[in-house]
């Protein structure tokens, strides 16, 4: 039985490999190129970092403003996806809706978004919140469903209502983890907003795509460097932050 | 103040938890409910303030009707029925005094609380009775930083600020070192007697129950097989409390 799974598993990635031409040699083959590549992109053309520089600011600005929005929009979408929270009725519709949504990445979002709006930053920001609002509200569903039911009965005992039960039984168990899952999708959003960009949607992304079509690799290089360190100061940031909430 | 007659709770799938139960508390009493685990003392506790829904059968708290009531009669019954739980229930997170005014919330409005706000009259409340259960310096730590006899006193603390006529305690010093089970019971005791309070409380330990209670209600696979004053508590009705279930 376990032979016949592994082998059934092996012949899969074989025709994979079969079908999308993976080819070690023409890999190989492919390697001075690459070098050549790296080597047209040294040294950095500094001259262009205040643009980088720029468009690495619009980036952090589409991320932080679109995580902050979906932070506050999951919040009843949260509650009402939480099966110890909402009634069957709600909870059930409210799941199917949050795991369609999710199945879409970012960057189609902002495809969409940009036919609809425009071009710039500001369909980037919409292309984050779409996306970010509902894999938050299936994180804080998920704590919700993991909080501790004892707090909630002593509440409930004291003769609160509905709305107090959720605020002080409910709340004060999940808001460190909330806060937390925000701050994990802030550095994800900070890299998938890298390349919204290439699709007009504003940012980095924008001068990254703009000085590979101008062939102007050294250009691009200084780009790179921008965007590599602006995503580990966030990381570092954020990381930090989350450490102290835990 | 509290009137049972004919409750049963089945939980769910088909556990017969409390199986037809009628009793009458009088204001003031200080009845210990009597069992071993598992006897439906917890079970019986919970449907007296509906934390669960009982099956059958009518409680009233001070007259009124609790099963059956709307939602906001509910509400006004259990302001008037305090709770202390075996794990106290404390929101770990957040500090003393905020645990403490939480018991204020059938009291106060709605809107103002959802924004963490409170009447000063409530913080007033809720610091003096902090203060009858020991604690006052402690206001300001956070509930989780507590030992579990301060955490339980704390829990008492908050069933006191919602101002009630009856405390139900389950298995107050149950997850307590045996030496914190009289600081407890004793702070129980003189809730019950100053304060004229009415208390239930769950208990498993046989001593326990006959230095405090006014009144033994022993229960047995969720029936009442015992109801009298410790005196009237004699060996052979205690082993019936606590007789071995026979097999399946």
């Amino acid at each position: 039985m376990k032979r016949t799974t592994l082998a059934i598993a092996l012949a899969v990635l074989a025709w994979t490999a079969w079908d999308t031409g993976a080819d070690p040699i023409r890999l190989g083959r492919g390697i001075p190129w690459l070098l050549d590549f790296v080597r047209r992109m040294l040294p950095p053309d500094l001259r262009v970092l205040p643009a980088a520089l720029v468009g690495a600011l619009k980036t952090v600005e589409i991320a932080l403003l679109g995580t902050a929005m979906a932070a506050a929009l999951a919040l009843p979408l949260g509650f009402l996806s939480a099966r110890n929270v909402a009634s069957p009725a709600v909870f059930h519709p409210a799941r199917v809706a949050l795991n369609f949504f999710r199945s879409i990445d970012t960057l189609v979002y902002a495809l969409v978004f940009v036919a609809a709006v425009g071009l710039g930053p500001f369909p980037g920001v919409l292309a984050v919140v779409a996306y970010t609002t509902t894999s938050l509200a299936k994180l804080y569903s998920e704590a919700i469903e993991g909080i501790d039911r004892g707090p909630v009965d002593a509440i409930t005992a004291t003769g609160a209502t509905r709305l107090q039960i959720l605020r002080y039984g409910v709340l004060p168990q999940v808001l460190p983890l909330f806060l937390s899952y925000v701050l994990y999708r802030l550095e994800t959003n900070i890299r998938a907003a890298t390349i919204l960009g290439f699709v007009g949607a504003g940012g980095i992304g924008f001068y990254l795509q703009t000085y590979l079509r101008m062939i102007d690799y050294r250009a691009a290089s200084t780009v790179l460097l921008v965007t590599v360190v602006m995503v580990m100061v966030v990381d570092a940031v954020s990381s930090r932050l989350r450490a102290r909430l835990i | 103040m509290i009137e049972v007659a004919g409750l049963r709770v089945v939980l769910p799938p088909a556990v017969v938890a409390v199986d037809g139960v009628d009793l009458t508390v009088g204001a003031g009493e200080f009845v210990v409910i009597l069992g071993r685990s598992g006897a439906g003392k917890t079970t019986f506790l919970r449907a007296l303030n509906r934390l669960v829904e009982p099956t059958a059968g009518v409680v009233r708290i001070a007259g009124r009707p609790l099963t059956g009531a709307d939602a906001t009669t509910l509400r006004t019954l259990r302001r008037q029925v305090g709770m202390v739980f075996q794990q106290f229930n404390l929101v770990r997170r957040a500090s003393v005094v905020d645990n403490v005014l939480a018991g204020r919330l059938g009291w106060a409005p709605t809107l103002p609380t959802l924004l963490g706000r409170f009447a000063a009259d409530d913080r007033r409340i809720a610091l003096d009775c902090l203060a009858q259960v020991g604690l006052a310096e402690l206001a300001g730590r956070r509930a989780d930083t507590l030992s579990g006899g301060e955490q339980q006193r704390v829990a008492i603390a908050r069933a006191l600020a919602q101002a009630p006529s009856v405390i139900l305690a389950d298995e107050p010093t149950a997850s307590l070192d045996p030496a914190l089970t009289s600081s407890i019971m004793d702070l129980l005791k003189r809730i019950n007697t100053q304060r004229g309070l009415t208390l239930v409380v769950s208990q498993h330990q046989l001593e326990t129950a006959l230095a405090y209670a006014t009144r033994i209600v022993g229960f047995r696979r969720g029936r009442v097989v015992f109801d009298g004053p410790p005196a009237r508590l004699t060996p052979p009705a205690a082993a019936a409390i606590y007789a071995e279930d026979p097999g399946p």
